[in-house]
């Protein structure tokens, strides 16, 4: 889910912040969670809604029960049928976001809420899971397969430390690759237990970054695959995603931790790319804690 | 042949498309406050939030029925839904308007001029505003569940999207 701060949304709705917070005390609307440190984060999702609703409202109460309603539409529509384990149902749900939303803004304001929704009423060892959790990664899997040929001279290898499809980080992972490869980057995703012939992959591929994605797979296991690809790639920029909470705080300099939301990851990963080809960035040779150097990439890409 | 002279009186001729004879200033207010945004003309689409109190939309309105600020007001859809209430008709009514808006403005108000055989006259004022009706027109209305009180309403066309204003005639007299 991408968050946005009281500035930001404030911002997206053309209002101060002031008016902001007097719109969520009188209408309970758009409703912000509180960041570690207190602050409002508004969901991007309900605050796009709020924007579209309020170009065509009469008030703002109308506006905002017309959003409340447009939010809800979608997402309780492929979640019922989900639930209801009706896959042609489930398509046309998402058909139907589409239809209002870029796929980008579907992906991550009906089907991904979807499925946390799923998870957290009927948990992830449920058949309600398992169905919904299959249907999201082969929707995805087809999304990319349509997606456009890579565009930017862009190469980035995903290490998958997630279990399998039924972790509920998956999804996440899969949207990730999704916008990534709709942003024009040439994607490579493999297991990270997969380590043997590692060096062949990367030869093919020349990454200009790797990704460390999913918490499932322990840390010595993450390490011997990112120190084969280090062998074989030389130093390169290192991004997690999703890799757990307490990875959020990592200690090393050299580790970038991605934004938990797949579209903020992706923007992320281009702009660290970018900015490590525009060598803006002196070398850091500091060892992140899976191997790899990080710093400006020394082999001509 | 012209036009010119003829300011203030139809012509029994129309020369030129009614809508165009007939343009009438407008004004913008705003859809709770009531009140009138400093800057000239339209706003943009996005930025119809009234940057007075930030409860209300912008609206547009003939000049001649536009409420004052502070008024007491309603603006309805062609279903008869109530979309806006005014701070004003907020206190008229005892009401809210996140209590009172989706709902039917009979929850709110009823026809207060039965006698004169034109119980459906409130609906088909606002019908006749949310079609693009020009004139303004007035009925007499009482709250919903309150006998004994009559108040005056004019209801006008306003905007956008295409509604209904009904603006409450000196509610406190």
């Amino acid at each position: 889910m991408r968050y946005l701060k009281t500035s930001e949304a404030a911002a997206l709705l053309n209002v101060s912040p002031n008016t902001l917070r007097a719109w969520e005390r009188r209408f309970g609307f758009p409703k912000p969670q509180r960041s570690p440190g207190r602050h409002r984060l508004f969901t991007h999702g309900e605050v796009a809604s709020l924007r579209d609703a309020l170009q065509e409202g009469l008030s703002i109460s109308s506006a905002v029960s017309r959003a409340r309603e447009g939010l809800a539409t979608d997402t309780n529509s492929l979640t019922g049928a989900l639930v209801s384990y009706e896959s042609e149902r489930a398509d046309a749900a998402m058909e139907s976001a589409l239809a209002l939303r870029s796929l980008e803004r579907s992906v991550e304001e009906v089907l991904l809420p979807s499925l946390e929704e799923i998870v957290r009423r009927h948990t992830i060892d449920s058949a309600a899971w398992a169905f919904a959790a299959h249907w999201a990664a082969d929707w995805l899997r087809r999304a990319k397969r349509l997606a456009p040929p890579p565009v930017r001279p862009v190469s980035i290898v995903l290490g998958d430390a997630s279990r399998d499809e039924l972790d509920p980080d998956a999804p996440f992972i899969r949207a990730l690759e999704l916008f990534s490869v709709r942003a024009g980057a040439n994607m490579l995703s493999l297991s990270v237990r997969g380590v043997a012939g590692i060096g062949d992959a990367i030869a093919v591929h020349r990454p200009n970054l790797v990704v460390i994605a999913g918490g499932h797979v322990g840390d010595d296991a993450v390490a011997r695959w990112a120190y084969a690809v280090r062998i074989a790639a030389g130093a390169m920029p290192v991004a997690v995603y999703r890799r757990g909470p307490q990875r959020v705080r990592m200690r090393s300099t050299g580790t970038s931790v991605l934004p938990s939301s797949a579209s903020e990851a992706q923007r992320r990963l281009l702009e660290l790319v970018e900015t490590d080809q525009g060598g803006r960035v002196t070398r850091v040779t500091m060892e992140s804690p899976y191997g790899i150097q990080t710093g400006r990439r020394t082999a001509s890409m | 042949m012209t036009n010119s002279g003829r300011t203030g009186s139809r012509g029994a001729l129309a020369l030129v498309p009614r809508s165009v004879e007939a343009a009438r200033p407008t004004i913008w207010f705003c859809g709770h406050c009531g009140k009138r945004p400093s800057a000239a003309g339209p706003p943009a689409s996005n930025a119809r939030v009234c940057d007075s109190c930030g409860l209300g939309l912008l609206l547009e309105t003939v000049a001649d029925g536009a409420p004052e600020r502070g008024g007491a007001f309603l603006v309805l859809d062609r279903s008869l839904s109530v979309c806006a209430v005014s701070h004003g008709a907020e206190t008229l009514l005892a009401t809210t308007e996140t209590d009172a808006v989706n709902h039917h403005v009979t929850e709110l108000l009823v026809p207060a001029d039965s006698e004169s055989q034109s119980g459906s006259n409130l609906a088909a004022a606002v019908s006749s505003a949310t079609r693009g009706g020009e004139e303004p027109l007035s009925v007499f209305v009482r709250p919903a569940n309150l006998f004994g009180v009559r108040m005056r309403a004019r209801i006008v066309q306003c905007g956008p999207p295409q509604a209904a204003l009904l603006t409450f005639d000196n509610p406190g007299g």
